[in-house]
C-alpha cells in the first residue's frame, strides 16, 4: 500500500480545538465559569474579620483551592461529556469525519479545547484568588508591620505553579471522560461514570496504603494493579507545601507534572484507539 | 486523469448492525456490488430503511463494512485518503448552530485543506452559488430547512471535490430550491465531476441522473441507466389539438390501414410543479436568488400600491 499522503495534521488539530473553545464561548459557558470563579473568590471574603494574621492568608488560600479543586472536577467532567456529545447527538460528527480528518485528530482536538476552556477557569480562579491574597496581606502587612519584617510571606510563585499543577491534573480528568466518551453512548452515562473515577483517583492512595501491604498475594496485586490504572489524583495536592514553609520543590513539581502528561497522553491513546472503530 | 478507475466500486458489500444485546442482527445492506463511473450522476433509490444512508455511509467510512469491500477512486473507504476528493451532505443535515453560515464553510474549507490564499473567494464562491449570500452571517442556529440543505452543499462543494454525495439533498426544501438543486447538479456534472444522489422524489432524479440503482431491504433489485429502464421504445406520443369525435374515429381507421393501433387518449395536464414554478416570482436559477431568508422588512413599511396601479399607460 502506498505511504500514508494524508498525515496526521497538527493544523487540523488546532482548528478542531479552536472551534470546540468557540463553542464553550458562544454557548455563554465563561459568563457562568466568570460568575463562578467571582462567587469563590468572593466568599473567601467572610473569613477576613478572622485576622488570623498570617495563617489568615494560609486559609485564604486553602479554600481557593478547595473551591478550584471541586468546581474544576465537576467542570472537567460536564464540559468534557457535554462538548463531546454535541458533537455526536447534533450529528455534526457525521460531517467532519467525513472530511479527510484521522479521527486522533478528532479526539486530541476535542481534549485541547476541552484543556483550554479549564485552563480559562484555572487562570481566572487562581488570578483572582491571588489578587485576593495581595490585597489582603497588604491590609495586614500595615496593621501588623513587625510580623511582616522579611517583607511578603506569600509565595506568588508557587501559588502559580499549584494552580497549573491543577490543571494538568483536571487535563488527566478530562482525557479520562474522553475515553469513556469515546464508546459510551449517552451524555448522562459518561458523566456518572466520570465521576466514579474521579473518586477512584482521589481514593485509591486509601486504598494502596491500608491494603498494598496485606498478606494477601491476590488483594496485594488488585490494589497495585488498580493504582496503576488510575491517576493517583493525591500526588497534585501540593498546597500544603506552600505558603509558610520551605516552599514548592521545583524538581517535584516537575515530577508531577510530568506524570500528568504521560497520563494524558496514554489514556488519550486508548480513548482514539476506542473511537477508531465507533460507527458515527 | 485516469477513467479507468471507478468513482466508487463496491463488492459484496454486506452491513449487520447488532440490535439488541442479544445479538440478533439486522441486515441493513445485503451483498451490494455496485459502480459509479467518473462523471456520471448516479441515483440511489429505495423506501424508508431500505440501506441508501448506510450503503453512503459506509463509502465515507462512517461505517464499517461487515462484509465486503468499498473503494473510492481505487482507495477503500476506510482509510483516510479516500475521503481527500469527496464532498458529503448528510441527510436531514444539522450544523455548528453557534457558527455563521460564513464562518461554518470557512471552518469546513481550513480542514479541508483550502490554501489560505484562495479561503476566502472559494467561500464566497460557494455560498454565492447555494444563494445564501443574503444570509452568510446569521448563526446557522437560525436557518430554515431548507437553508441548512443549502449550507450544507456549499461545505461539500467548498474544497472542490472530485465526488459528490448527496443524501437527500432536496428534503425539506422547496420545489423552487428543488430545482435550482436539481440544475446544480447538472452543472457539476457538466464540469465532468461525480455525484451520487438518494432522493424519494422520483420525478426529480428521473431528471438529472444518468444511472439509477432500487435497492429494497438492503438488496439491489435493479440497476441501469434510465433509458435502458424507462425508456418505451415501442410507443410514441402524438399531442394534438381538441379533435370531434368523428375525426378521431378517421384517425384509427386511418392508423388500422396502415398496421397501427391507437392506444389511449388522454388529457395531457401540466405539472404540478411547473404551474408552482411558473407562479412563483423568484428567478429559477442558483446565485441570482435573494429570496432566501432575506424578507427583510423595509424600514418604512408603506403598504405599496398594488400592481394593478401602473397598469395605467397614458394613450398618446
Ligand atoms: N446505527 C444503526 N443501528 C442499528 N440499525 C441501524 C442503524 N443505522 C441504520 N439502521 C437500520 O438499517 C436500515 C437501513 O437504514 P438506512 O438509514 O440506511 O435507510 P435509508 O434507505 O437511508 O432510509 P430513509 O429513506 O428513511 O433515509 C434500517 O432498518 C435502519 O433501522
Ligand atoms: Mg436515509
Amino acid at each position: 500500500m502506498s505511504a500514508v499522503s494524508v498525515p496526521f495534521s497538527f493544523n487540523r488539530l488546532a482548528l478542531i480545538a479552536s472551534n470546540t473553545f468557540l463553542e464553550a464561548v458562544r454557548q455563554r459557558l465563561f459568563n457562568f465559569l466568570l460568575l463562578l470563579a467571582i462567587g469563590l473568590v468572593a466568599s473567601a471574603q467572610f473569613f477576613r474579620d478572622f485576622n488570623f494574621g498570617s495563617s489568615e492568608l494560609k486559609f485564604i488560600a486553602d479554600f481557593g483551592f478547595g473551591a478550584l479543586i471541586f468546581f474544576g472536577s465537576a467542570l472537567t467532567i460536564t464540559a468534557t461529556a457535554q462538548l463531546f456529545f454535541s458533537e455526536i447527538e447534533n450529528r455534526t460528527a457525521l460531517t467532519l469525519l467525513a472530511k479527510p480528518i484521522w479521527r486522533a485528530e478528532f479526539v486530541f482536538g476535542k481534549f485541547l479545547g476541552v484543556f483550554s476552556v479549564i485552563g480559562v477557569f484555572c487562570a481566572l480562579t487562581i488570578g483572582l484568588m491571588m489578587a485576593l491574597l495581595w490585597h489582603r496581606e497588604g491590609q495586614l502587612m500595615a496593621a501588623n508591620p513587625e510580623a511582616f519584617e522579611a517583607g511578603r510571606i506569600m509565595r506568588y510563585g508557587d501559588l502559580f505553579m499549584v494552580g497549573v499543577l491543577q490543571w494538568l491534573k483536571f487535563g488527566v480528568l478530562s482525557a479520562i471522560v474522553l475515553l469513556i466518551a469515546s464508546f459510551s453512548n449517552t451524555n448522562l452515562y459518561t458523566v456518572v461514570t466520570g465521576f466514579f473515577a474521579l473518586v477512584i483517583c482521589h481514593l485509591q492512595y486509601l486504598a494502596r496504603d491500608s491494603w498494598g501491604n496485606v498478606d494477601s498475594l491476590i488483594l496485594r496485586s488488585v490494589v497495585r494493579l488498580l493504582s496503576f490504572v488510575f491517576p493517583n489524583f493525591q500526588l497534585f495536592n501540593l498546597s500544603d507545601e506552600i505558603g509558610q514553609g520551605a516552599g514548592l520543590d521545583p524538581m517535584l513539581a516537575g515530577r508531577v507534572a510530568l506524570y500528568a502528561v504521560v497520563y494524558i497522553a496514554v489514556i488519550g491513546g486508548l480513548a482514539v484507539y476506542s473511537f477508531r472503530n465507533r460507527e458515527i | 486523469m485516469n477513467t479507468s478507475i471507478p468513482a466508487i466500486s463496491i463488492q459484496g458489500l454486506t452491513k449487520d448492525f447488532a440490535v439488541t444485546l442479544r445479538g440478533v442482527k439486522l441486515r441493513a445492506v445485503d451483498d451490494l456490488s455496485l459502480q459509479v463511473e467518473e462523471g456520471q450522476v448516479f441515483g440511489l433509490l429505495g423506501p424508508n430503511g431500505s440501506g441508501k444512508s448506510t450503503t453512503i455511509k459506509i463509502i465515507l467510512g462512517l461505517l464499517e463494512a461487515t462484509v465486503g469491500e468499498v473503494k473510492v477512486f481505487g482507495v477503500p473507504s476506510h482509510q483516510v485518503e479516500s475521503r481527500r476528493n469527496v464532498g458529503y451532505l448528510p441527510e436531514a443535515p444539522y450544523f455548528y448552530r453557534y457558527l455563521s453560515g460564513y464562518e461554518l464553510v470557512r471552518f469546513y474549507a481550513r480542514v479541508c485543506g483550502v490554501p489560505k490564499a484562495q479561503l476566502k473567494a472559494r467561500v464566497d464562491d460557494v455560498i454565492d452559488w447555494v444563494g445564501l449570500s443574503q444570509a452568510a452571517n446569521r448563526r446557522v442556529g437560525t436557518y430554515s430547512k431548507g437553508m441548512l440543505q443549502r449550507i450544507g452543499l456549499a461545505q461539500a462543494l467548498v474544497h472542490d471535490p472530485k465526488l459528490i454525495v448527496l443524501d437527500e439533498p432536496t428534503a425539506g426544501v422547496d420545489p423552487v430550491g428543488s430545482a435550482e438543486m436539481c440544475e446544480l447538479i447538472l452543472k457539476l456534472k457538466r464540469q465532468g465531476k461525480t455525484v451520487l444522489i438518494t432522493s424519494h422524489l422520483l420525478a426529480q432524479i428521473e431528471d438529472v441522473c444518468d444511472r439509477v440503482a432500487i435497492l429494497d431491504h438492503g438488496k439491489l433489485m435493479v440497476e441501469g441507466s434510465l433509458l435502458e429502464l424507462v425508456g418505451q421504445r415501442d410507443r410514441q406520443a402524438l399531442i394534438v389539438d381538441p379533435l370531434p369525435a368523428s375525426d378521431i374515429e378517421a384517425l384509427r381507421e386511418w392508423l388500422a390501414s396502415r398496421g397501427h393501433v391507437l392506444n389511449a387518449i388522454e388529457q395531457p395536464r401540466a405539472r404540478l410543479d411547473q404551474l408552482f414554478l411558473s407562479k412563483i416570482s423568484r428567478a429559477g436559477h442558483l446565485g441570482g436568488n435573494p429570496g432566501v431568508g432575506s424578507n427583510v422588512v423595509p424600514k418604512s413599511s408603506v403598504p405599496k400600491s398594488s400592481s394593478s396601479a401602473p397598469s395605467f399607460t397614458p394613450k398618446a
